[in-house]
């Protein structure tokens, strides 16, 4: 077969080439994340461990208690002599030998070095201390994150098409009474954190009218009470993305709707529904779906206030007791979870463009 | 009022006064039925006029705030406050001169001209009714004595703090206002304090929860909780949290039950079967140390329960309980190697209720089991006529009452459970979770409790049942199970709680201080009393007394210079202190916030009788010695006009001192207080308002005319815990809020954190100012004899070497210096001396030398040698040890350590001696001289 390439006026240098630059900016974009990764949940486990200690109120028994504590998981030395060399000591206590103990803290880097030796050699990300004593921090993670997920689901599931219906509908009645009303109120709920939606809804729904649960229903709650369960989350979290998918919607559409093509397509004699449905919204949303794409990545971190309100036992609400509770082994997964989910989502939004809209490339060179 | 009362007072005693001077007036109608000071003043002078002019003693009154006679009349009620609190322990002969004394008092400071002879001659008089009583001296125990008598012995020590301002100031009591559901029949409708409503024990249910959705729980009782524990393991845990969850399935020796009269709770035996019996009560006191317990096991019926799936965990359903099994509880609480928290805490418990052997078998554990140290601690269990016993000993001698007591505190935490469970479940997940959270505390607990746990959904909900093997299952806690739900908003939200109650989810809720005067007076609420009372505590110290206490070389702690606190002179002045005391409101600020108002040191919960449930807060005891706070007050200690009168007081006595020195209306002297706060809430409920109260009072034009001002700010630390180890402990504050509370059925014990010696309190004062050891400090008089509140404190608690009226050591030591024989050895020598010989027997153990610098340097090389040593009785107490380190071994020291950049040796030697004082044993003291000597 004859190399047609030759021919051609410019150098073709094939899907090949082309894959391979793709592949290698895919590979930069990942390599680049698993870097930030690091240097993220580094500096959270350098600066989480210079928090300082919180011991107990009381005598002498209680901090030797306390001391004692400290020492077996790990976060302090206990000598029978002072040693300057790891600074002041925390505690000192007598000993029955007429000698005393002191307390030092193992140093931050020390501790930081095992944990990682940990989690590279033996893929330990440690245990819980205080939230779920002696339960492993992976286990506890994968126990919530399932909440996490569905609640999340539902809500895209549940904001998606009302944001871009909503969207389309004001696109389609651009600076009518419709499109004024729904950009006010999306203006406004766009404005409410879901907080504070909450306590509205709980107050009207669950105490006043007692319609709903007023907190995340047990396992062990009826079949009916867990789905009702969902229902305040899965509105309070999508009120924002419904509003946030309206007023993308819109204006992409608004400004599709406006360009030349579309004039040319209605003039080639297509119906305006024609031409919205078949030009102007694929062109709109080219902008939107990377958004739902990246949206629907980073919603299996939940919501740390929302869970933490409405009682959801998800990672969003973990992460928030596990800096209660000083659990720091669960505090580092959990954040390595959501900076790894954060990460992925930065690349596959990127990505998603070039798949959407094969005009856009990523790292080809000019 | 207060102020007329006393002016009376003090008119009498410038009659008398005159009198005693020789003043031939016998005008008797200048004393007067006035009650009027001025009108007395008025009286006297005229009478004066009419017969021999006497001069005007007031006349050069150099008082800048107060006028000469409202200031005597303050002074002059402070030494009849002295007298008052010391008379009714005084002898009749002691009382005579003591009331002389007074009288003599009391007319030197009516004849004083300046402040200056005001304080002198208070100050006389207090040298002068210090003098009719003799300090005590010797070895003094009151620990024996009826709880009557052991009331007005807290009365005392708490008389003593008020008045040395040591108590600090306090605010609130912590109880609260709450509502119940109807459903529930209380078990009482007055709340017991100590023991509650008795809504699990004798309350009960009587409809359905409608928003409960699965119909076997709706008649269990329903309640939230902000946060789940994460497991029931309340031997590893150091808060509250576990022990709440832990205690529907707790069971221990003995437990509380409400009296037939529903306003008391009696102490009935739970796992024992009857009171203890004493086994060593030699002299019949009724107070021993070894003291049985006839417990309950599977012969008289006591059998496990569990709701777990599991087989291996079911099979122990309804098995028996046998007598090891308890000694299996103690046995995993105290070996060091299973690390639990309350195991370290009950080893090193100096406190109260400490058994013999415990801590040398934890710190002998750190391996495991040992079982020859387990065979010398004080814990037997033995059948003797088809009985089984369980038999203690403790290191101090109790009566049955808190034998019972004491053997309950460890008891909480000694579970009773079989090894073979525990070695199926392992220590680790003893009540908690396993690794993969397979397992559960439904399958890792084994109660005896009056509820077992039905299911455990982390971070959702707890469930317990009913227990059908509990001891009192028949007749006690009928409510056929709880359901504790984990709801995180009770945290964030403080309404969340009444919320939920009021939309019918829940049994119960605490009105929060935003809902209190909706609900205040529904049929649905119900008032409780606290635990603890939160109060401000004061750091009274001079700059020198700082600087000793906590500066570069400080006995408590040490500081560098650039953060020397700087303390504020006003707060070491009584009045001052008093003033402030006046000042708040705390009964706006206390209902305010559905708490109690409170002007005391112990909350309600503090027994006087602890075995009949008597409140120390009712006692005449307690209203004496608080008597000077709340008396012309609104009954809790708020009185604007005595805070002002007594701020004139302090600022004429602080001026007059030169301590400070008055500004102008422009620009005037500022006093400025910090209160450091736990929590950023607690600035923000608070602190406003306390600095209002304080502010407001001393601000007054009418107190200084704007000479001074005083300014209140506030500090927050990182922990709420900061401002204990950051700020009060350590002296670095000048109010600290914070509350300490524990043991409520020993409130002698508890005054230990008001003295000044870190020995007695733990190192865990919080109130400084006063030198608690100083018998001149203020007077504690019992029985004819004066102490210091250490000594005091000591005797009325265990037993008191006391020497003029200080609290002493049993035994000192003091070493010589080590001699260089010509051989290369060295000669060692030390003098031990028994404060009371006569009741005291030293017996030298062991001289045990080491190379403390390798030793320090933790080369791990260092050796312990025991020497021989000699002892010669010198008499009096006394006994020289002498000892000899041998040549080969100084030698060894010599060479120093490898690590050491300095190569000689320093070397000490520790001395082990036992003693026994007054019949009572003491072993495993020492002496420890760590630098005693450089081998060269």
């Amino acid at each position: 077969m004859a190399d047609l390439s030759a021919a051609l006026p410019f150098k073709y240098t094939g899907m090949q080439e082309e894959d391979r630059t793709m592949a290698k900016y895919v590979a930069k974009r990942i390599g680049l994340a698993f870097m930030t990764a690091f240097i993220i949940l580094s500096l959270t486990f350098i600066l989480v461990k210079l928090l300082p200690f919180e011991r107990p109120i009381g005598g002498d028994a209680q901090q030797i208690a306390y001391f004692d504590k400290q020492y077996n998981l790990g976060y302090v030395y206990r000598f029978e002599f002072e040693r300057p060399e790891y600074g002041g000591y925390l505690y000192k206590t007598p000993t029955d030998h007429g000698r005393a103990n002191y307390y030092y803290q193992v140093p931050v880097m020390t501790q930081y070095v095992n944990w990682l030796k940990n989690i590279v050699t033996k893929w330990d990300w440690g245990y819980s201390k205080t939230f779920q004593p002696n339960v492993a921090a992976s286990v506890i993670i994968g126990s919530r994150i399932g909440y996490s997920i569905r609640l999340n689901i539902l809500s895209v599931i549940f904001s998606v098409p009302i944001g871009i219906l909503l969207g389309i509908w004001a696109a389609l009645k651009k600076n009518t009474m419709t499109d004024h009303t729904i950009s006010t109120m999306v203006m406004i709920f766009i404005s409410i954190p879901s907080f504070v939606l909450i306590s509205f809804v709980l107050r009207i729904f669950c105490y006043n009218l007692g319609w709903l649960p007023s907190s995340w229903p047990t396992d062990s709650a009826a079949t009916a009470v867990k789905i009702q369960g969902y229902i305040i989350p899965v509105f309070c979290l999508s009120f924002s993305s419904i509003c946030g998918y309206c007023r993308f919607t819109r204006a992409e559409l608004c400004e599709v709707m406006e360009s030349d093509y579309l004039l040319l397509a209605r003039t080639k004699g297509l119906t305006r529904s024609q031409a919205i449905v078949r030009h102007a919204m694929k062109n709109a949303m080219v902008p939107i779906f990377p958004s739902i794409l990246a949206e629907f990545i980073g919603i299996l971190g939940g919501s740390m206030i929302l869970e933490q309100l409405y009682g959801i036992p998800g990672i969003g609400k973990l992460f928030v007791l596990s800096l209660n509770y000083k659990d720091y082994d669960i505090l580092f997964v959990d954040m390595a979870i959501f900076t790894t989910l954060g990460l992925l989502a930065g690349i596959l939004l990127d990505l998603s463009y070039g798949f959407i809209d094969p005009r856009i490339r990523m790292g080809a060179k000019k | 009022m207060k102020k007329k009362v006393i002016s009376l007072l003090l008119a009498s005693a410038m009659v008398l006064s005159m009198a005693a001077c020789g003043d031939n007036n016998d005008n008797g109608e200048s004393s007067g039925s006035n009650s009027d000071s001025s009108q007395s003043s008025e009286s006297s002078a005229s009478s004066e006029t009419q017969a021999t002019p006497a001069p005007d003693v007031n006349a050069n009154w150099d008082g800048a705030y107060i006028d000469a006679e409202d200031y005597k009349a303050y002074i002059s009620h402070d030494l009849e406050l002295l007298v008052s609190d010391i008379q009714d322990q005084l002898t009749a002969d002691q009382k005579t001169k003591v009331e002389e004394a007074e009288a003599a008092g009391l007319a030197a400071i009516a004849n004083a001209g300046t402040v200056a002879d005001v304080r002198k001659a208070y100050s006389d008089a207090y040298d002068a009714i210090l003098a009719c009583v003799p300090v005590a001296e010797g070895l003094f125990s009151f620990v024996g004595e009826s709880n009557d008598e052991k009331t007005n012995m807290l009365g005392i020590l708490e008389s003593y703090a008020v008045r040395n301002g040591i108590t600090g100031m306090s605010l609130f009591e912590d109880g609260d206002y709450r509502m119940y559901n109807p459903r529930v029949t209380l078990g009482t409708e007055n709340y017991i304090v100590g023991y509650g409503f008795g809504i699990m024990e004798e309350g009960a249910i009587t409809a359905d929860l409608d928003y409960e959705s699965n119909a076997d729980w709706k008649r269990y009782y329903h309640a939230l909780s902000a946060s789940d524990p994460g497991t029931l393991n309340v031997i590893n845990d150091k808060g509250s949290e576990t022990s709440d969850f832990y205690t529907y399935i707790r069971s221990n020796f003995y437990t509380t039950f409400m009296n037939d009269t529903k306003d008391g709770y009696d102490w009935v035996p739970e796992l024992a079967m009857e009171k203890p019996v004493a086994v060593n009560d030699d002299d019949g006191d009724g107070a021993c140390t070894k003291w049985r317990f006839q417990v309950r096991t599977g012969a008289e019926g006591l059998k496990y329960s569990t709701g777990s799936k599991i087989a291996s965990r079911a099979a122990f359903n309804n098995r028996d309980v046998a007598l090891e099994d308890y000694e299996t509880g103690f046995k995993l609480l105290l070996t060091q190697s299973n690390q639990m928290f309350r195991g370290a805490e009950n080893a090193n418990n100096t406190s109260g209720g400490g058994i013999v052997g415990l801590k040398a078998y934890y710190d002998g554990t750190a391996n495991g089991f040992n079982q020859a140290l387990w065979d010398q601690t004080g814990i037997k269990t033995y059948v003797e006529d088809g009985k089984s016993y369980f038999e203690v000993e403790f290191l101090q001698e109790y009566t049955q009452f808190y034998a019972m007591y004491y053997i309950n505190l460890i008891g909480e935490s000694a579970i009773v459970v079989p090894q073979e469970f525990l070695d199926l479940v392992t220590v680790q997940n003893f009540l908690g979770f396993n690794i993969d959270a397979t397992e559960t505390p439904v399958d890792n607990s084994l109660p005896l409790g009056p509820y077992y746990v039905e299911a455990y959904n982390q971070d959702q909900e707890v469930v317990y049942k009913k227990n059908p093997n509990y001891v009192y299952a028949d007749t006690k806690y009928n409510i056929e199970g709880v359901h504790m739900k984990i709801f995180p908003s009770a945290s964030e939200d403080p309404t969340a709680s009444i919320n939920e109650f009021l939309a019918g989810h829940t049994d119960a809720a605490v009105i929060p201080q935003t809902m209190l005067d909706e609900y205040r007076n529904d049929p649905r609420t119900r008032t409780t009393t606290g635990v603890s009372v939160f109060k401000l505590n004061m750091n009274a110290l001079n700059a020198e007394d700082w600087e000793y206490m906590f500066g570069e070389n400080g006995v408590v702690t040490q500081t560098a210079k650039a953060d020397y606190w700087e303390v504020e002179p006003a707060l070491g002045n009584s009045h001052f202190r008093q003033a402030m005391q006046y000042s708040i409101d705390r009964l706006t600020f206390a209902n305010a916030r559905g708490s109690i108002p409170s002007v005391d040191f112990l909350s309600s919960n503090y027994m006087s009788d602890p075995e009949n449930g008597v409140s120390y807060a009712t006692t005449d005891a307690h209203k004496k010695a608080v008597a000077p706070l709340v008396e012309e007050t609104d009954g809790y200690g708020y009185s604007l006009e005595l805070a002002r009168e007594y701020f004139r007081v302090a600022l004429t006595e602080l001026e007059s001192e030169g301590i400070y020195k008055p500004g102008t209306a422009e620009a005037p002297t500022v006093i400025q207080l910090e209160v450091a706060w736990q929590r950023p809430t607690n600035e923000e409920q608070y602190h406003n308002e306390i600095k209002t109260f304080l502010e407001a009072a001393f601000n007054d034009p009418s107190v200084s005319e704007g000479k001074y001002k005083l300014s209140v700010d506030f500090w927050v630390g990182n922990e709420w815990s900061d401002v204990y180890y950051n700020k009060m402990m350590v002296g670095q504050y000048d109010m600290g809020f914070g509350s300490v509370s524990g043991g409520t059925l020993t409130p002698l014990k508890h005054m230990n954190i008001l003295s000044s010696d870190q020995v007695i309190s733990g190192s865990f004062t919080l109130n400084w100012g006063t030198d608690t050891n100083n018998p001149d400090a203020y007077p504690i008089v019992y029985r004819g004899e004066r102490y210091s509140y250490d000594a005091f404190y000591n005797a009325a608690n265990s037993q008191a070497i006391v020497s003029a009226g200080k609290n002493e050591a049993v035994v000192t030591c003091k070493y010589e210096p080590m001699v260089k024989n010509e051989d290369g050895s060295y000669a060692g020598a030390l003098e031990i001396t028994a404060a009371l010989p006569a009741s005291t027997t030293v017996t030298p153990v062991s001289v045990v030398c080491c190379n403390y610098e390798r030793y320090r340097n933790g080369d791990g090389e260092y050796v312990e040698s025991e020497v021989v040593f000699e002892t010669e009785d010198k008499g009096n107490g006394v006994t020289r040890i002498t000892f000899t380190v041998p040549a080969e071994l100084a030698a060894d020291y010599a060479t120093g350590s490898g690590t050491s950049a300095d190569p000689k040796g320093v070397t000490g030697f520790d001395f082990y001696y036992d003693y026994v004082l007054d019949g009572t044993e003491s072993t495993g003291n020492y002496y420890s001289a760590e630098d005693a000597f450089v081998v060269e």
